[in-house]
């Protein structure tokens, strides 16, 4: 999947420029994904969650996709105060008080059977600060099985999957991650 | 016929080649009631299974920055996935390993300046000056007696506790050396050790300056001093000095005092000096903290710098020198390739800085340093030409105008700013987008050194948001030092029985994630809710530059005693040991709970039953990773900003793993289960609405009376409303009875309790019948360590 799905040259996405060029990474950098793929492995995975922070509470657009994302039956965990947002559109988190130091801590534990009763096996990120997010996705890298992909617009080197770096456009960001939503299958 | 034993060597006169050595005469030791405790002056292994114990609950986390190791010639090693490097160290050690140097640098940073303020003082005072504190503090020491198991008296009986945890220090040091540890857990037990010690060191230092220069002793209403980046009259020579000990600047401010030159001058400090140049005399003012360095220094406001020790920029001097400030370095630790001048003429340095011969001199001799300082200020000052601050608006053009957007600030910046988009719309005539970055920009100069075309980055976001930087002055309480007794007296009880509904320390540095005003705005929300609000260090500064629309700081709103709804500043880095002095206090004063090398039983009673959290809303520096896990050690809980999962290590429970949470009742003479409270030792939140919630579950501790939860748990339910928009998932944990709940929403918790978690309800009585964890006894006596049941059980 992830060879398939890895974006190439030829497809003019931009770089996977590191969100910090002083990160220093080792054996396994994440590869870089178009939307399609977030997709499939959200809709092949098990028990896959959104999780979401900060930056849903300064940008509608990711309050609207995390929406759709629920709408088609894909639980959230809303940290750093997105459940707000998410809440006045209808959606019940899973969460709202946990933050993202204590979800991953729990997610790092093969025993936790998340908020739903069994274990996450796919988790999609979606508005966090990058280098908050970038420690949190370390910790999983090297401690857990987790699939981990990250869909905001910076390249996160320790995820399993991340979209490339999309800071300098923000609308094709916006449009890949329409992308995703609109290749979601509706879970049962 | 009576001997006076003096130390020194005695010849007698009657006696051939005999003399006496008395090194250390030990007076009788004035009767000190309290039993010694298990563990005076601790070794690496007394605590370590207090430590464990900690661990077990709040299992460590680990976010490495990165996935080798390079710290010897065997490798580097690639680590990833847990992998084991050549000396068989796997990735989770290797990190709690780092962790454990942060803390030793830490601890040391604090611990070499109590040194060297302490050798200082007792050359100038001797080793006799009695420790007074004030006729309200009469527990002073509180660090030292609980760890040490010392009881100092004056300040040459500091040496022996600085000697134990310099000794610490060193042992833990040395333990990071290839081939020594290999379970993650014996790091982060030595990492609480050295934050232990780093604590003693701290209390030392503050102690020692406070009783040798006479700096406010407990006082709640000390002077407000200005604050901010427009603190200083540019019509007046200014004297900057910058770093963590004043006792190097401190003569200057004496030597103008002398000559009757006070009030010619500006005096303001950078960082924590500035605090205790305040504390020292209220006629100095406060910049700001470590970010404002480069703000100050570019606009050109000081004629002299004098810097000192930790937290200064590494490039101190070729900031000055680019400015035409000369620059006087006065620590060994910080000598800035400087040549050491205390040998020479006072004419003849002033002659070599003014000619520009050298940029700056190392000086620690006090009174040429004043001396110098002065003289060269005076003459910079009078040289000085009117200048625009940063750039002219030609020169603010050009800059702007050479940006080609491509990025490589951004992506260098720690905030990941858009530097790109300010500029382009500065091309474009709209400078507002550059403006609005002063508010978030650390000014740590990153961006400017990946600019391929050398823009002035700082100059151009200063200049362009210079309203912004000016309007950020009001003022700062000046730090009063130690709690006092009678106020733990008075808050004591609340706080233990949760009336008082938590503590809230705010210290540390200012790597914050947003705006310098989301720390104001977190601070008032506890304030008006009747917590108890205690800072010190940069996060102290920060709050004195910030007015509401009345024009007033939190300071001028908020009284300084250590009362509900008051905010107390006990000063600089150092003074951080009142903060873990005021929670042992309580433990003291009003439990009754002996302290004298009694640190177990101490900690344990904090865990259990004070409800005192740590704050760092931008933690960056050794020293913070020190104090924050020596506040662990204490049973504090800390909760940091985003920045702080940098430190790699975090220590968080799992409220799932109901095995975990467990006490044991001296009351009943039963193991209890307990709810998860507190919940985290240390955890990084992302932004001010996690942090305002995730503060006050913290304060909750399993020793509430009902009262004291019902109003706890108020709080935690109304502010996750406030600002997650619902209630916590957790709040039902908390619920012993229904005298726990907040009264105004009974009812319908009560159904809510019934219906989403199936507990029994009896209605008629409006009682719980079953579901909580465990049922609230007004006895309740917890503790998780063995030897406290068996003292408490066997009386």
């Amino acid at each position: 999947m992830a060879a398939s799905g890895k974006v190439k040259k030829e497809e003019k996405y931009p770089p996977p420029k590191r969100f910090q060029v002083a990160d220093i990474q080792a054996s396994r950098e994440a590869t870089a994904v178009k939307p399609e793929v977030v997709s499939r492995m959200v809709n092949k995975a098990k028990n896959p969650v959104l999780v979401t922070g900060k930056y849903l509470l300064k940008e509608p657009k990711l309050v609207e996709v995390a929406v759709k994302f629920n709408e088609k039956g894909i639980p959230i965990i809303a940290t750093g105060g997105s459940s707000k947002p998410l809440i006045e559109k209808g959606v019940k988190p899973e969460s709202v008080v946990f933050s993202l130091h204590q979800i991953t801590q729990y997610m790092l534990d093969p025993e936790w059977k998340g908020f739903n009763g069994q274990p996450y096996d796919v988790v999609v990120y979606l508005g966090f600060t990058p280098y908050y997010l970038s420690r949190m996705l370390s910790a999983l890298k090297h401690f857990s099985k987790i699939t981990t992909i990250a869909i905001d617009e910076f390249f996160q080197p320790h995820a399993r999957f991340s979209f490339t770096n999309l800071t300098k456009h923000k609308e094709l960001h916006y449009e890949m991650l329409s992308k995703v939503v609109e290749g979601l299958e509706e879970r049962k | 016929m009576v001997f006076e034993l003096k130390e020194g060597i005695f010849v007698l006169d009657d006696l051939r080649n005999v003399s006496i050595k008395i090194g250390k005469v030990i007076e009788e030791e004035e009767e000190w009631t309290e039993p010694l405790g298990p563990t005076p002056k601790p070794g690496i292994l007394e605590l370590r299974n207090w430590d464990r114990k900690l661990m077990e609950r709040y299992e460590p986390f680990y976010g490495p920055m990165q996935d080798y190791c390079n710290l010897c010639t065997m490798g580097p090693c690639d680590l990833s996935m847990n992998k084991k490097g050549a000396c068989g160290i796997d990735l989770r050690t290797s990190k709690a390993r780092l962790v454990a140097i942060a803390c030793c640098i830490g601890a040391a940073a604090h611990t070499a300046h109590a040194r060297h303020l302490l050798n200082h003082i007792i050359e100038e005072y001797g080793e006799d000056l009695p420790i007074d504190l004030g006729s309200d503090v009469n527990l002073e020491a509180p660090n030292i007696r609980l760890i040490c198991g010392i009881r100092p008296k004056t300040i040459g009986d500091l040496r022996a506790a600085l000697d134990w945890a310099e000794s610490e220090i060193v042992k833990v040091l040395h333990s990071t050396h290839i081939g020594n540890e290999e379970d993650y857990t014996d790091y982060e037990s030595k990492a609480m050790h050295v934050g232990m010690a780093d604590h003693v060191g701290m209390e030392v230092a503050d102690i020692a300056q406070m009783v040798a220069y006479n700096l406010p002793k407990a006082e709640p209403d000390t002077p407000l001093v200005d604050t901010g980046f427009g603190v200083v009259d540019r019509t007046k020579p200014v004297i900057v000095v910058v770093g963590h000990n004043v006792m190097y600047a401190r003569p200057v401010a004496d030597y103008l005092e002398e000559k009757g030159l006070i009030d010619d001058f500006e005096i303001a400090g950078l960082c924590c000096t500035a605090h205790d140049m305040t504390r020292y005399n209220a006629k100095a003012k406060i910049f700001g903290p470590i970010y404002y360095q480069l703000r100050v220094i570019r606009a050109g406001l000081p004629d002299i710098v004098i810097s000192d020790e930790q937290c200064i920029r590494a490039d101190l001097l070729s900031a000055c020198k680019a400015m035409g400030i000369p620059l006087i370095a006065t620590s060994d630790a910080a000598c800035r390739g400087l040549p050491n001048r205390n040998d020479d003429p006072v004419d003849e340095i002033i002659k070599d800085i003014l000619s520009g011969k050298t940029p700056g001199v190392f000086l620690d001799d006090g009174e040429k340093l004043a001396e110098v300082a002065v003289k060269v200020a005076q003459e910079i000052f009078k040289r000085k030409q009117k200048k625009e601050l940063f750039l002219t608006d030609e020169e603010l053009k050009e800059e702007v105008e050479k940006c080609t957007q491509c990025m490589n600030c951004v992506f260098t910046c720690p905030h990941n700013l858009r530097i790109d988009q300010g500029m382009k719309a500065g091309q474009e005539g709209d400078f507002s987008k550059l403006a609005a970055l002063e508010e978030v920009c650390i000014a740590c100069g990153k961006c400017e050194q990946s600019c391929p075309k050398d823009i002035r980055i700082i100059n151009v976001i200063m200049k362009t948001g210079y309203q912004s930087l000016v309007s950020k002055t009001g003022k700062t309480r000046v730090g009063r030092g130690p709690i006092q007794d009678t106020e733990i007296r008075n808050v004591g009880q609340p706080i233990v029985f949760g009336q008082i509904p938590g503590v809230i320390a705010a210290v540390g540095c200012v790597n914050y994630p947003d705006v310098m005003q989301d720390l104001r705005d977190i601070l008032e929300e506890f304030l008006r809710r009747r917590y108890i609000v205690v800072t010190s260090g940069c996060h102290a500064m920060d709050i004195g530059m910030l007015k509401d629309e009345e024009g007033q700081t939190l300071y001028e709103k908020y009284p300084g005693n250590f009362d509900a709804g008051c905010l107390v500043n006990t000063g600089s880095c150092v003074s951080n040991s009142h903060i873990a002095g005021a929670v042992i206090k309580i433990a003291n004063i009003f439990a009754m709970r002996p302290l004298r090398g009694n640190y177990e039983e101490i900690a344990d009673y904090t865990l259990n039953r004070v409800g005192a959290v740590g704050f760092s809303w931008g933690p960056y520096s050794h020293k913070a990773a020190s104090i924050a896990t020596g506040f662990n050690r204490l049973g504090v809980p800390v909760v940091v900003g985003p920045h702080g999962t940098k430190y790699r290590r975090a220590y968080i429970g799992k409220p799932w793993k109901t095995e975990n949470w467990w006490v044991y009742d001296i009351k009943s003479r039963q193991k209890v289960n307990i709810e998860p409270a507190p919940d985290v030792l240390i955890a990084a939140v992302e932004t001010k609405e996690e942090a305002i919630v995730q503060l006050a579950r913290l304060c909750i501790r399993p020793n509430d009376t009902t009262q004291g939860r019902q109003i706890k748990l108020t709080h935690y339910i109304e502010l996750s409303q406030k600002y997650l928009g619902a209630m916590p998932d957790d709040w039902h944990i908390y619920v012993r009875s229904e005298a726990d709940l907040p009264l105004r929403m009974k009812d319908k918790l009560l159904k809510t309790l019934e219906e989403e978690y199936g507990w029994k309800i009896d209605w008629d009585k409006k009682k719980i019948v079953g579901g909580p964890i465990r049922h609230f006894d007004a006895g309740f006596n917890p503790t998780i360590v063995e030897s406290v049941y068996e003292k408490y059980t066997r009386k």
